[in-house]
């Protein structure tokens, strides 16, 4: 039997059942502890989670609009989605580098099963771009945006989002317990990747000869798809969201394949 | 089988990088993607036994001596460099019970988070909620953020939730008992519980009585090295013996490995342990006229000679010998001091013979330990665990190890004597009493 960190052979299919409930369990559990310890003794509780996005947003107004105008239209709400799809991507690998190394007591755990960390830094990450998305959607309105039966496949892009920051984050988790560098790699990576995605510019000024590389860039075309739904109103464009969504699989896929490889030794090495 | 552990010919290698710097993409590119330096130890060598549903195991063994590494392997917690390890069904572990405690939170929040982490689903801590917190006596917290509590009310809590888990393995790790002695007592009472519910009970600790009480068998280890394991009375005699303060971790004076006639081989760490100041030489078993006993029939003498070659001069050393049965079992176990023997000054070799006039054991196979030690048992000059075997014809039923002497009769019918009435007007009276 090879020891899995995960499952323990389980055996049966009841088994196999229950150590599901009980990773999603395990998940929810850490998931809301992370926002209640992080919420809990502040006045204004969850609503710092707005303010942070919301700072950016507003420079980032005020910058391309009044100072060095970018002329596109709806800017304040296209910058609106485009930092806060930013924020759950950054924010998610940037604290992946600590999941497994600052929960040290959890990992040495017998039958606690370690894949379950690095996905809930994505999740909790998650949760402040659903919680903003009500107001999100307000501005959308408010700025003239127009929002319609598109919406309905905004979990599924969402859901493209998460595998793709979830294969990342499975990645950097591991990588760190081995190199203590990697947060360092991470945060300026992500710096550059922050200027390199159209944030708080628009797709339609990349040059032709490097629109290839825009596509190739997952962010890229998940905002692509975040503007349409939610600024636009319409069906985002099937062909790059199908590759994302395959794209994303597979670092998913790969991510969770090195996590478990490195996971053995995770336990002697933090 | 659903709760058992077989765990065979386990050994876990640790690197360790030179320094105690964490080591970073910046350290590698510099020395060049050279491999850094390291040096390994074997944290466990070697190891295998196996745990059968529902029994209780004990390890004990020094620090370093491997212990919660083995714990964690067989919790699933890394891989063994060698060797495999089967847990069948599902585990449950007390060890850390702090983790995953978060101050900010009530108390019944943090029953929720310590109940997922300890591996039970939230459904199942819902249903057991009730029954945790009054087993913590902590119902009027509840509502609480447990940085408001004593550390003692955090340790109750905690232990509370794991002690509410139902898996087919247990798992301890030296937190048998948190609190007060009122609250430690009803831990022990809980663990109890749980071990004749026939969960399967895997526990590491110093406290010899605490393994004592709740063990079934005990492994020792030492240095990564499984000493002995067996039944619960003569392991841990030997471990007490073995960690008197007296005693040298490592042999005080070089010993090689020996082959003893029978093809066995005797080695330190393995089947032999102490210091070896002392050393027990030239064992024999023999026949009451003097030729060597392979064979020995049921009631009849059997003898046990053995040689002591002091390397220095010793005083009053004491020597026992203990008779096992194949499964490890002492079934007789006599020393110099119960014999009213002194052996003085020794500064030589001596020879001793133990004599004993019938073993009345049952036919089956038996093994012979003998072992030197320090004056007033305070230590171990050199054990030989089981080393010698010798086998007894006779009647065996398949359970027990004696064989007395022994005859069935019929009684004489009852009503034909007064025998009977008087038996039962004895049994009477004895029941009002």
């Amino acid at each position: 039997m090879a020891a899995l960190p995960s499952s323990i052979s389980f055996g049966t299919e009841g088994a196999r059942c229950r150590a599901w409930v009980h990773a999603r369990d395990l998940a929810y559990e850490l998931v809301m502890r992370e926002l209640k310890i992080r919420y809990k003794r502040s006045a204004l509780g969850i609503a710092w989670s707005l303010l942070n996005p919301l700072s950016q947003i507003i420079i980032l107004a005020f910058l391309f609009r009044s100072v060095l105008d970018l002329n596109i239209p709806h800017y304040a709400s296209f910058v609106f989605v485009g930092v806060l799809a930013w924020t759950w991507f950054s924010g998610a690998v940037t604290t992946a580098a600590f999941a497994i190394t600052s929960n040290a007591e959890l990992v040495r755990r017998p039958g606690f099963p370690t894949y379950v960390l690095p996905l809930i830094t994505v999740a909790s990450n998650g949760v402040h771009f659903v919680l903003a998305l009500p107001m999100m959607l307000v501005v959308t309105v408010l700025d003239g945006g127009r929002v319609g039966a598109s919406l309905l496949c905004l979990p599924a892009v969402m859901a493209a989002q998460f595998a793709f920051t979830a294969g990342l984050a499975y990645f950097v988790a591991a990588t760190h317990v081995r190199f203590r560098d990697t947060q360092h790699l991470v945060s300026i990576a992500t710096m550059l990747a922050f200027y390199l995605t159209p944030v708080f510019y628009s797709s339609a000024v990349v040059p032709a000869q490097y629109r290839f590389l825009h596509y190739a860039n997952p962010m890229a075309v998940l905002l692509d798809a975040y503007r349409s739904i939610l600024m636009d109103g319409v069906w985002p464009s099937l062909v790059p969201l199908a590759g994302l969504t395959i794209a994303s699989c597979c670092v998913l896929a790969t991510g969770m394949l090195l996590f478990r490889r490195m996971s053995l030794s995770f336990a002697e090495e933090i | 089988m659903r709760g058992s552990i077989v765990v065979s010919g386990v050994s876990k290698r640790f690197k360790r990088s030179s320094g105690d710097k964490l080591s970073s993409f910046k350290e590698t590119v510099l020395s060049g993607f050279r491999p850094i330096e390291t040096h390994s130890f074997w944290a466990l060598q070697d190891v295998s036994f196996t745990v059968q549903k529902g029994r209780s195991v004990g390890v004990v063994g020094r620090n370093g001596a491997g212990k919660s590494t083995l714990l964690r392997l067989i919790g699933g917690v890394g891989k063994p460099t060698d060797g495999t390890i089967d847990v069948h069904g599902r585990i449950g572990a007390l060890l850390d019970l702090n983790a995953g405690l978060s101050d900010d939170l009530t108390g019944k929040e943090n029953v929720f988070i310590a109940g997922v982490i300890a591996g039970m689903t939230r459904a199942e801590v819902r249903s057991c909620y009730d029954s945790i917190v009054t087993f913590a006596e902590l119902e009027p917290f509840m509502e609480m953020p447990i940085r408001t509590y004593s550390s003692g009310m955090r340790m109750r809590l905690a232990f509370s939730v794991a002690a509410h888990m139902s898996p087919d393995v247990l798992l301890i790790d030296e937190v048998l008992a948190v609190g007060d002695l009122h609250f430690q007592r009803k831990c022990l009472e809980r663990i109890a519980t749980i071990k004749a519910s026939g969960t399967t009970i895997f526990l590491v600790s110093h406290d010899s009585s605490q393994i004592r009480a709740l063990c079934d068998e005990v492994l020792l280890l030492k240095q990564g090295r499984v000493i002995t394991y067996g039944p619960t009375q003569a392991v841990m005699d030997l471990y007490e013996a073995d960690a008197a303060p007296a005693l040298e971790d490592r042999p005080n004076i070089a010993v090689e490995a020996e082959r003893l006639p029978g093809g066995r081989l005797l080695q330190h760490g393995v089947n032999r342990s102490g210091s070896q100041e002392v050393q027990i030489k030239a064992v024999r078993l023999l026949h009451p006229d003097g030729g060597t006993a392979r064979t020995i029939v049921s009631g009849g003498g059997f003898v046990v000679e053995f040689d002591l070659l002091a390397k220095r001069p010793v005083h009053s050393a004491l020597a026992s010998v203990t008779i096992h049965t194949r499964d490890g079992s002492p079934c007789f176990d006599t020393n110099t001091e119960i014999g009213g023997m002194n052996l003085g000054v020794l500064t030589d070799s001596v020879g001793l013979r133990l004599s004993i006039d019938r073993l009345d054991l049952a036919g089956g196979e038996y093994f012979v330990s003998m072992g030197a030690y320090l004056q007033g048992w305070q230590g171990l000059y050199d054990y030989h665990d089981r080393c010698y075997e010798f086998s007894v014809v006779g009647p065996h039923s398949g359970r027990g190890f004696m064989n007395p002497p022994s005859a069935w009769s019929r009684l004489p019918p009852a009503s034909s004597t007064g025998k009977g009435d008087a038996g039962t007007a004895w049994h009477s009276k004895g029941a009002g009493r």
